[in-house]
């Protein structure tokens, strides 16, 4: 079991990294077939299928070389193929737990083995020349896949996972038309309740070989066959119902398998293993990595296929869960899609219906709101009329308020030292004064009289020295707010021109230069914010 | 200690900037609790304060506004920048550019004037703008009430 374990997680990965599984399956199951085929010759079946399946597992890397050595074989076969045809077909179309579970009681392995070795190299050869007269034919194929090993087995799973909607892309290659895929299909779903119930047949053969398990098993068979039976009747339904129904079919005899044989890990994990592909059949690639959510998914997936099954509601179930999110999906898309925003514009008489001409007046309607709404905003600018004039004014008034803030901040630069005592008394009577506080921009003079005695002791010579500069500014500070502002910033450099670089001068061209002067000399006045203030409460 | 209740909205734009602009302050304060003597180092306190006061105004309106998270935008590039060890020598360029818009045309003006403004129509231009009028106005009231409490 061990060895089939392996195998079968190398197969996997090499299912996965091929991605074709017509090709690994096919020729996977050729030299399986030949195995057990030579094995059926030989006679020696229950030794010799542990061999045959390593044989399979070593042959099926050079997939593809490995195929034509083995058409001999297959071709050999073909007799005994055809009688297994036959037997095939009758197990479908009686289609009754008893036969399937009659073919396996008569030759638990070999038979099987054989029939599907014949059927394989049949399908490579013939590629659906076979297929289309006879759907059984789909059987054989299954099965010999099922008897190779429990890699083989996840493989038949796969197969049969995808097999729902893989056997149509099988069933491509071998050019077989579309009115035979619903039979195809039952033939699919058949074969791979057949060839899990092979597998478990093959795993507690091979790994316990006692008979209670095997009777358990063909009980389980049984079952399975009626549930293929229950799926061929519901094939009339579209392909992806039947992958799911499958695909949780599958998981049902997984189930049982993982029921049966319980005592062996590799076995559930590899069984799980399959039930992933089945739940995922588009995903199987990553099968082999993801085993172990898929187990616990699995797990979850057999309980509730188990209890479906007690209930006996097995397909319509499967059907209908996915479609049923879907659905509840499109639903809400659906009534997302409606939210639309209308705006309804009519247009008066004489006015253009254009609609660039409607969503031009939309506009300027929408202009003309916010103009007003900033004409209450900013002081002094409900009496203009125009907006460039208007819109002149916010400049003005927004540069005033930057410049404010850049003054403020300015201050506290100077100031912040003593700020460090009550920051956190400040915190409850800053938001109570600020709010209680002067509303207007324009009365910050009287707030400004109050840093300067602090500041005086710290600049004694530069507010005396600046004094003559600030009269000069000081007529600028009257002429209007923003020119308050920009005399500010000039008078601020008198102080620090006193030290440093600037002349009376410069100073005069500043004040009288107004904003745009101002703007780069912001960079550069630091200390003297409060000389100026000073200036003007003595003035 | 405890703000009285019934002249403050706890939640208001106002009390929000008051206290993170204070928190800022105190975080700048002892970072640099000497006191500044020479003017370079007075500049640059002038500058982190402008800086913190932007920021905790944005911080305060949140990402809601355009302009809040442009100066917030601006602020993290800057930060980045500083983190670099490149000092910018110039202010903001935002200030510095803002007179030379009036000759180009009024709208030009409000842009450069208003954060983040390049990218707006004229609709949303007037309305960030109305926006950033009234939040100007309380962080200069908060501004000053605190120069006036620090001062006297």
């Amino acid at each position: 079991m061990d060895m089939g374990g392996t195998d079968h997680f190398q197969q996997e990965k090499r299912n996965e990294d091929l991605r074709n599984y017509h090709s690994t399956n096919l020729s996977s199951d050729w030299p399986i077939g030949g195995s057990n085929l030579t094995n059926s010759s030989m006679g020696s079946i229950p030794t010799t299928n542990p061999m045959a399946v390593c044989k399979g597992d070593v042959m099926e890397s050079p997939s593809c070389s490995s195929g034509p050595s083995f058409c001999p074989t297959t071709v050999w076969d073909h007799p005994t193929n055809t009688q297994n045809l036959g037997f095939s077909d009758i197990n479908l179309q009686s289609s009754a737990g008893a036969s399937n579970t009659l073919g396996f009681r008569k030759g638990p392995l070999s038979i099987e083995r054989t029939l599907d070795m014949g059927w394989a190299p049949q399908n490579s050869t013939v590629k659906g020349g076979m297929f289309l007269p006879t759907g059984p034919g789909m059987i054989p194929q299954s099965l010999s896949q099922f008897p190779s090993d429990s890699g083989f087995i996840e493989r038949a799973a796969r197969f049969s996972c995808f097999g729902g909607g893989n056997f149509g892309d099988m069933m491509n290659p071998f050019s077989i038309p579309e009115s035979m895929n619903p039979y195809a299909r039952g033939a699919s779903s058949v074969m791979q309740r057949m060839q899990e119930v092979f597998v478990g047949h093959g795993l507690k053969s091979v790994s316990s070989g006692q008979s209670q398990k095997n009777e358990v098993n063909m009980v389980e068979a049984s079952k399975d066959v009626s549930m293929s039976v229950e799926l061929g009747a519901t094939e009339g339904s579209p392909l992806k119902n039947e992958r799911k129904s499958e695909s949780i079919l599958r998981s049902h005899d997984e189930a049982k398998l993982g029921v049966g044989v319980s005592g062996n890990d590799s076995d559930e994990a590899e069984f799980s293993g399959g039930g992933g592909g089945g739940e995922e059949p588009s995903s199987s690639k990553a099968v082999g990595l993801k085993k172990r959510k898929r187990s616990s998914q699995d797990n979850e997936t057999t309980k509730d296929n188990t209890e479906i099954q007690r209930k006996g509601d097995q397909t319509p179930t499967s059907t209908t869960n996915k479609p049923s999110g879907k659905h509840g999906k499109q639903g809400s898309q659906a009534s997302d899609s409606p939210k639309e925003e209308y705006i309804h514009v009519r247009a008066r008489r004489g006015q253009a219906t254009n609609s660039h001409s409607l969503a031009e007046r939309v506009r300027r309607e929408k202009i003309s709101e916010r103009m007003k709404l900033l004409q209450d905003i900013v002081p002094g600018c409900s009496k203009v009329t125009g907006k460039a004039v208007m819109l002149d004014e916010i400049i003005n008034y927004v540069q005033s308020l930057q410049r404010q803030v850049e003054f403020l901040s300015m201050k506290l630069a100077t100031v912040n030292p003593r700020l460090d005592f009550n920051v956190e008394g400040l915190l409850a009577k800053d938001i109570l004064q600020s709010r209680a506080g002067p509303s207007c921009t324009l009365g910050y003079s009287p707030d400004m009289t109050m840093p300067f005695p602090s500041l005086l002791p710290s600049q004694p010579g530069l507010t005396q020295t600046g004094l003559p500069g600030m009269s000069n500014s000081l007529d600028a500070l009257q002429r209007s707010l923003n020119s308050q502002l920009a005399a500010m910033s000039g008078g601020y450099k008198e102080p620090t021109q006193v030290p440093n670089m600037w002349g009376e001068d410069e100073l005069h061209n500043v004040v009288q230069m107004g904003f745009n002067s101002s703007a780069p000399l912001d960079s550069q006045d630091l200390t003297g914010s409060t000389p100026p203030e000073h200036m003007k409460v003595e003035l | 200690m405890t703000p009285q209740p019934l002249l403050m909205k706890p939640n208001s734009i106002k009390t929000r900037f008051a206290y993170g602009f204070l928190r800022a302050l105190n975080s700048l304060n002892k970072n640099k609790p000497s006191s500044p003597s020479s003017p370079k180092v007075i500049f640059r306190r002038c500058r982190m304060i402008k800086l913190a006061a932007d920021a905790s105004m944005a911080s305060a309106v949140g990402s809601r506004r355009a302009w809040s998270r442009a100066v917030l935008c601006k602020i993290r590039c800057q930060r980045a920048l500083a983190m670099r060890g490149r000092i910018r020598s110039g202010g903001f360029r935002r200030r510095s550019g803002a007179g030379k818009g009036f000759g180009v045309g009024q709208t030009d003006g409000l842009r450069k004037l208003v954060p983040g403004g390049g990218a707006m129509d004229l609709c949303c231009l007037l309305d960030e703008t109305a926006h950033y009028i009234k939040c100007l106005t309380t962080q200069v009231q908060v501004m000053r009430n605190i120069v006036d409490i620090c001062s006297t």
